[in-house]
């Protein structure tokens, strides 16, 4: 049988999922020394891994040209698609947030607000389940300047610490909704190669409770 | 000097596309192959038009969302769409101009539908459908036989690894039903359980008190294999109508298990999709090495009713276009060659077009030369790779190269 393609989204989450597969025993020699290869090896797992920008993961199991992935949920509310949504990794914890001046009340009046944003699908769907008409403006930068500027009222951005708004006279007014990683499935791959996929997602659901299990003793 | 933008005159619309030789080729084979296959069995074409009224989509129960069809407004100011669905008009027709008919009735479709599809995600707004819709019974052999004809189909196509999936959507919606929660928790339940998406599924249903129906929905989604789906289940389950209905599914199981093609068949308890008008059993079709259904169907018998006619009916359709990405990544698939150039001297061309039919009648593909010289026709024939020259003048010369 080919080998399951694992696509990964580069970065942060890939170093997180690199220490998972550790941790489950794989080898991961290849990952950690890739230079510049795009297509790495698991030998001893028959696996293959992809490193690919988050959005790109989706685009690639959709299609099924990979069989899983890891991505932030914060790439799966903005893009969607079809795939199935399996395992919640627990890893790459942050949040959308809606934000803007301190002190600002950003609900306040009846004038239609403007939203500065890189992720316009999520605050679109934000809004609308508030019933609220906003503009919305896309910004690829650093979002985080332009209610600062004077173009938008707030921001929805995602917030780690918040140690960047802080710094920069903003706060957060509400919180949209919680991101971390998760493992995503083409719907194809997932029956057609039952076994091994559900080997594959068993091992890593394991990893993932053991690991919340930790966490709480702490 | 003006200058008239038409910059758009040198492309095809997005998600659309030219279909060239090799791919024209096999697309039709497939659909021959398909026909066919319904034919043999009792099954007449129909075709509907490809520009409806939108209403027929927009029935109270069974609704294309409007945004992923291609609207239009007719004289008359009303709103028309390009076909987004065969099975929608189909039940139009059979409530209308074959109401009167005895059932069942046996219709296939060999079509177009059309979708508006996000942008940039290399998927195709025009797609080539052919399925079969058996209507007015409802019954078990009804399903049986649609199974079995959605699973010949896709065996005839040639595509060794294929695979289907059955489930029913009943018993999703049975469990559902004893639940108390809102309109819109049911839904959000059901997208997680489509979705696979274990954890949410969990946290959302660890809220509500415990009982049987919960316990399954937490698993429904994992519940896809063999025959070891029905055995979990039934030891969780004793409400009478859902074990009835995984009875029900098992015995189609079994059936299809007796064409001798039971490692090709599998059962998916969490097939849940909300777009459907299905109401029973659901179907799907897949191929190795292509990553969406390219076969789905079920059974639909609520969906008659909104066109005025009480009729059940099941039904599949194949998704031409991904079954000829299928088979052109799999096989070869070659035009068919021109054996022979057949040139002659202008006074002798209607001999020479003679010759042609009389190799056509012999089956033997040929291509008139319209060189103006004979050196001009032999250079042809070498750079298209044709082997024989015939030369036409009194007699016919053969000429092996």
């Amino acid at each position: 049988m080919r080998p399951i393609r694992i696509a990964l989204t580069k970065g942060r989450l890939e170093k997180d999922t690199v220490r998972l597969f550790e941790q489950l025993g794989f080898d991961c020699e290849q990952l950690h020394n890739k230079g510049r290869k795009l297509i790495l090896e698991i030998p001893d797992a028959n696996l293959e891994i992809v490193l690919a920008k988050a959005a790109d993961v989706i685009t690639y199991i959709e299609h099924g040209v990979c069989d899983m992935g890891v991505v932030g949920k914060d790439t799966i509310l903005e893009y969607g698609g079809t795939f199935f949504e399996v395992v919640d990794l627990g890893f790459g914890r942050c949040k959308f947030a809606l934000a803007g001046k301190k002190g600002g009340d950003f609900y306040a009046g009846y004038t239609e607000k403007t939203i500065a944003t890189k992720y316009p699908n999520v605050t679109r769907s934000f809004f609308e389940s508030k019933g609220m008409d906003v503009k919305i403006v896309k910004i690829e930068g650093s979002v985080e300047l332009a209610p600062l500027l004077g173009l938008s009222d707030a921001i929805v951005d995602i917030v780690e610490t918040g140690s960047t708004l802080r710094e920069n006279g903003l706060e957060v007014y509400e919180d949209v909704t919680d991101i971390s990683a998760r493992l995503i499935v083409n719907t194809v791959s997932l029956k057609l190669y039952k076994k091994e996929m559900e080997q594959i997602i068993g091992l890593i659901e394991k990893a993932v409770a053991g690991c919340g299990k930790d966490g709480n003793n702490d | 000097m003006i200058i008239i933008m038409e910059k758009n005159k040198l492309v095809t619309p997005e998600g659309t596309k030219d279909y060239l030789f090799e791919e024209a080729v096999l697309r039709k084979k497939i659909e021959t192959k398909l026909r066919d296959a319904f034919e043999l069995r009792g099954y007449h074409e129909v075709v509907t038009p490809g520009l409806e009224f939108m209403d027929v989509f927009t029935t109270i129960e069974n609704s294309i969302p409007v945004e992923q069809m291609y609207k239009l407004v007719d004289p008359k100011g009303r709103l028309m769409v390009l076909r987004p669905d065969s099975t929608m008009p189909i039940a139009r027709l059979c409530a209308t101009r074959l109401k009167q008919e005895y059932v069942p009735l046996r219709l296939y479709y060999n079509q177009a539908v059309f979708s508006v599809n996000q942008s940039l995600r290399g998927r195709s707004d025009e797609i080539m459908q052919t399925g079969i819709e058996l209507i007015g019974v409802s019954n078990k052999k009804a399903d049986i036989e649609v199974l079995v004809t959605a699973m010949k189909a896709l065996q005839n196509l040639g595509i060794d690894r294929f695979r289907m999936e059955i489930g029913h959507i009943g018993i999703f919606n049975s469990l559902i039903s004893g639940l108390k929660v809102s309109p819109e928790e049911k839904e959000s339940i059901r997208f997680l359980i489509q979705s696979k998406n274990y954890p949410a599924l969990q946290d959302v249903l660890n809220g509500l008190p415990y009982s049987e129906e919960v316990a399954v929905l937490k698993i429904l989604p994992r519940l896809f294999g063999g025959q070891e789906v029905f055995e979990k289940v039934e030891s969780m389950v004793k409400d009478p109508s859902i074990l009835e209905l995984l009875q029900y599914l098992k015995e189609l199981y079994q059936s299809l298990a007796m064409l001798g093609l039971k490692e090709k068949i599998t059962v998916d308890l969490g097939i849940v999709n909300r777009t459907d008008y299905y109401t029973g059993i659901v179907f799907k079709g897949y191929v190795e090495g292509y990553g969406e259904e390219i076969l789905s169907g079920g059974r639909y018998d609520s969906l008659l009713q909104e066109f005025g006619k009480d009729w059940g009916a099941v039904g599949f359709g194949v998704n031409v276009d991904s079954a000829v990405n299928a088979l052109l990544s799999a096989k070869d698939h070659k035009l068919r060659p021109i054996s022979v150039l057949v040139y002659s001297e202008p006074e002798y061309q209607m001999a020479a077009l003679e010759h042609v039919e009389s190799l056509a009648d012999q089956g033997i593909v040929s291509e008139y030369s319209l060189a103006d010289t004979q050196e001009e026709a032999v250079f042809y024939a070498g750079e298209k790779g044709i082997t024989r020259i015939d030369l036409v003048g009194e007699t016919v010369k053969i000429i092996n190269r």
